[in-house]
């Protein structure tokens, strides 16, 4: 490789859980400098979305867009972040201004990066301008060194892959062999040409002795990376995995991971099962209770969805009883994948490849356009990994289009092809034309947002309507809010998960808040109250796993049998006490639950404050579709007549429903919607928040964030 | 009267049927159908805490009187990841 820069460094030592260094390079100027944090910086920031916050935050401005060179890419690991003793860590965060929402985005990914880069010395990565060639960093902790290289050019096929190059790439710079003690994170030629390109985190498995990956999927982190002319990024070292975090009380790290430990070992297989079939396990639930996102998500079940069911992948694709956690000492391991799948369509037909999921967001995206051929998903899953690209926003745009064509605002002159759902012949060739920024490709790579606009101008102008009327109707179905496509959940039948949607600072993904079940099923969120209160302490908690490079599912997703004697089982408290104890033991702090709240309400306000400041933080933006609230079209509220009917009728109390059942549909809508603004007011005052979702000044003052920007912020804002 | 149990998930798979149904009185409680399925399906581990009972969709409790066609299942306390 050709060296365009390199530095040597000294390795800082990692205590408690910090390096208290950033490593910023900066691609315009190819200069690469390490930065000291100063001690208040971690016990403010915690790390991981924290420190992107404020990196973002006072490194960027309001005119700052994806593809500007003052944009920074961060990837940061948190405290806790690289500790085998206990479950679910290995997770770090990348953080940039969006393609998709123009404003700060966040993507959690697993694997081995962000352990590696704390144990080469950086709590974080943040790399801000542009090349003006494709380029690579290796920060090599053995060697010393961090280099800026020029991107090795390999064939075409390779290098247009996020996997194959990786692959390479890793083996390369490690003369010719895997090893663990590397991992990369890299993009492919779809994050050129959709705003939703992926970066994906590759390391070797020591298991199934390959290279795997995930991805940082939301928002177009990848995106941004390849737009900065950044193929990919290694790091090494060989230090040891054990203690990674240095741990200042290391047995009372060892004593709250076995406690966790236990709670899975004895758990997980009497209920999701996520070790043995992963998130695939969803997809039965779902369906069952109307929530898989069938059609873009207009129907919740389907006969058909049984093809999609864990069950299926399990017999089918899954390699069986191997621990896959994506990190080290994690014995949820959900990372569930296949070997030797031979891809049956698109232009690598007849190859034969390994495959890293499917999770179960790439099932779901795939029943939002219809299709139901779990063949199929693998193959979607593998390419959309390839490209580098979004497995949610790729299938829930495809899907927009689709109903667009459904409810006659395209017509296949406008595409090229008939785009129908269950059609997997288009979709298969709409999937090749997005990575390559071809054909009407180049329109789906931009996303639910513009792609409204795009449909409403060409159809205003076809039929001589204003486009305004053409968009009011497009905004009843086109899933997305602030530009972010909708996670895979259909909320018509819970308010609270409305919410969880709506007030998703950066756009509705269910990391912030998945209050469904609680909320739809278990009756605990019964009035505004409670929604508003679980809206609020959610977010929190959720947020803190986000800051401190852990993963959520062995908290959420395995229930402490000691929680079902709590006031509120949902929040699995018992099981929050094991992480408070690990952050303590690890960090040497001494901090209650509270304390860890108060700590992630910080980083909630400043995500707010950088919404504000890139106007998409408002009460207009937590405004969600039609579709999202209720069934916005007569063939919806059909499907489930009996359903919405009796729900109705809870609202009218003694008064008698409408007799036809158009009259029923409307008024139905309109309840819905009020409830959705009534939920607004109540949530927007319990965060402490003006009626127009703006933080008050004694909300900001109170979490130390008071700086000269957001003074005048507010300012402009009335506040 | 009958009662509907319906399997899903590892349930179905370990007990090799999506559902049985059940010959119920006027006095069959939830409990009593939950205690049933553990003596017919033993390998599904209903332990308490760990799932939580639902009939007709919505979560029930165990002295629950049941009527005619309900349709229990038995869920994993799922929460969102």
């Amino acid at each position: 490789m050709r060296i365009l820069r390199q530095i040597r460094y000294k390795p800082a030592k990692v205590v408690g859980g910090y390096a208290d260094r950033i490593l910023r390079v900066d691609l315009d100027t190819k200069e690469i400098t390490i930065q000291e944090l100063p001690p208040d910086f971690k016990s403010k920031y915690i790390g991981g979305r924290g420190y992107a916050l404020k990196i973002i935050w006072d490194g960027t401005t309001r005119q700052t867009r994806y593809d500007s060179p003052d944009n920074i890419l961060v990837m940061a690991s948190g405290p806790l972040g690289n500790e085998p003793a206990f479950p679910g860590t290995g997770k770090f965060i990348v953080g940039t201004i969006s393609p998709l929402t123009d404003t700060f985005i966040d993507s959690n990914i697993g694997g081995h990066f962000g352990p590696l880069l704390k144990r080469a010395g950086f709590d974080a990565l943040a790399v801000s301008g542009i090349s003006k060639e494709d380029v690579v960093i290796l920060i090599d902790g053995d060697a010393q060194t961090i280099t800026i290289a020029a991107a090795p050019a390999y064939d075409d096929e390779t290098n247009d892959g996020a996997l194959s190059f990786g692959e390479r790439l890793l083996k390369d710079v490690n003369g010719g062999e895997y090893s663990d003690s590397l991992a990369a994170v890299t993009v492919g030629k779809g994050a050129s040409n959709a705003r939703f390109g992926v970066v994906n985190s590759l390391f070797f498995d020591v298991r199934r002795k390959r290279i795997r990956s995930k991805q940082a999927g939301r928002g177009g982190t990848g995106t941004v990376m390849r737009y900065k002319g950044l193929r990919g990024i290694v790091v090494r070292s060989s230090l040891s995995k054990v203690n990674g975090n240095n741990a200042i009380d290391k047995e009372g790290v060892r004593q709250a991971g076995s406690r966790l430990k236990a709670v899975v070992s004895r758990c997980d297989p009497q209920q999701l099962h996520m070790a043995t079939w992963g998130t695939t396990g969803l997809s039965e639930y779902m369906d069952k209770f109307h929530i898989f996102p069938i059609n873009n998500y207009q129907y919740g079940h389907s006969p058909q969805s049984p093809n999609l069911f864990g069950n299926v992948f399990l017999e089918k694709y899954f390699s069986r009883k191997i621990p896959d956690g994506c990190y080290y000492g994690c014995n949820l391991a959900c990372a569930k994948g296949a070997e030797n799948v031979e891809l049956t369509r698109g232009p690598k037909v007849g190859k034969v490849v390994n495959i890293d999921g499917p999770e179960y967001e790439t099932v779901g995206a795939v029943s939002s356009m219809g299709i139901f051929d779990p063949h199929f998903v693998m193959e979607y899953n593998w390419y959309c990994d390839e490209y580098g690209i979004d497995t949610i926003s790729t299938g829930v745009t495809i899907s927009f289009f689709m109903e667009c064509c459904q409810r006659g605002f395209l017509s296949a002159d406008d595409i090229g092809y008939e785009l129908t759902f269950g059609n997997i012949q288009a979709v298969d060739r709409l999937l090749h034309e997005i990575a390559s920024g071809k054909g009407f490709g180049k329109i789906v790579g931009q996303g639910v947002a513009r792609g409204k606009k795009w449909v409403a101008q060409k159809y205003a102008s076809r039929n001589g309507t204003s486009e305004d009327a053409v968009m009011a109707e497009l905004n009843k179905f086109g899933m997305e809010v602030k530009g972010l496509e909708f996670s895979m959940y259909i909320t018509k039948e819970s308010l609270a998960q409305q919410g969880g949607y709506g007030f998703a600072l950066k756009g509705p993904q269910h990391d912030e808040a998945w209050l469904i079940f609680i909320d739809q099923v278990h009756k605990e969120l019964p009035t505004l109250e409670h929604k508003a209160n679980a809206l609020k302490w959610f977010p929190l908690i959720r947020t803190w796993f986000n800051a401190t490079g852990l993963c959520k599912l062995p908290w959420i997703d395995v229930r402490n049998p000691e929680a079902a004697s709590t006031a509120e089982p949902a929040k699995n408290l018992p099981t929050l006490a094991y992480y408070v104890s690990y952050l303590n033991a690890t960090t040497g702090s001494n901090k209650s639950l509270q304390d860890v709240l108060d700590d992630s309400e910080r980083l909630y306000i400043l995500q707010k404050l950088i919404n504000l400041r890139h106007r998409k933080g408002s009460r207009a933006s937590d405004q969600i579709p039609w579709r999202a609230i209720g069934p916005a079209y007569f063939n919806e509220y059909e499907a489930r007549a009996e359903y919405y009917d009796e729900w109705l009728q809870q609202q009218l109390g003694d008064n008698k429903l409408p007799a036809s059942p158009e009259q029923r549909h409307k008024l139905l809508m309109e309840k819905r919607i009020e409830a959705y603004q009534q939920l607004c007011d109540i949530v927007y005052e319990k965060k402490g928040f003006t009626s127009e979702g703006i933080p008050k000044r004694e909300t900001v003052e109170k979490f130390g964030l008071m700086d000269e920007q957001a003074k005048q912020l507010l300012s402009q804002l009335g506040i | 009267m009958v009662a509907s149990i319906r399997f899903l998930g590892m349930q179905r798979v370990i007990a090799n049927t999506d559902g049985i149904d059940m010959p119920i009185t006027g006095n069959t409680k939830v409990n009593d159908i939950l205690e049933y399925v553990r003596r017919q399906y033993p390998a599904l581990q209903l332990e308490e805490g760990m799932v939580l009972v639902t009939v007709n969709l919505e979560a029930a409790s165990l002295d629950r009187i049941l009527r005619d066609k309900d349709t229990i299942s038995f869920l994993p306390l799922i929460a969102g990841g």
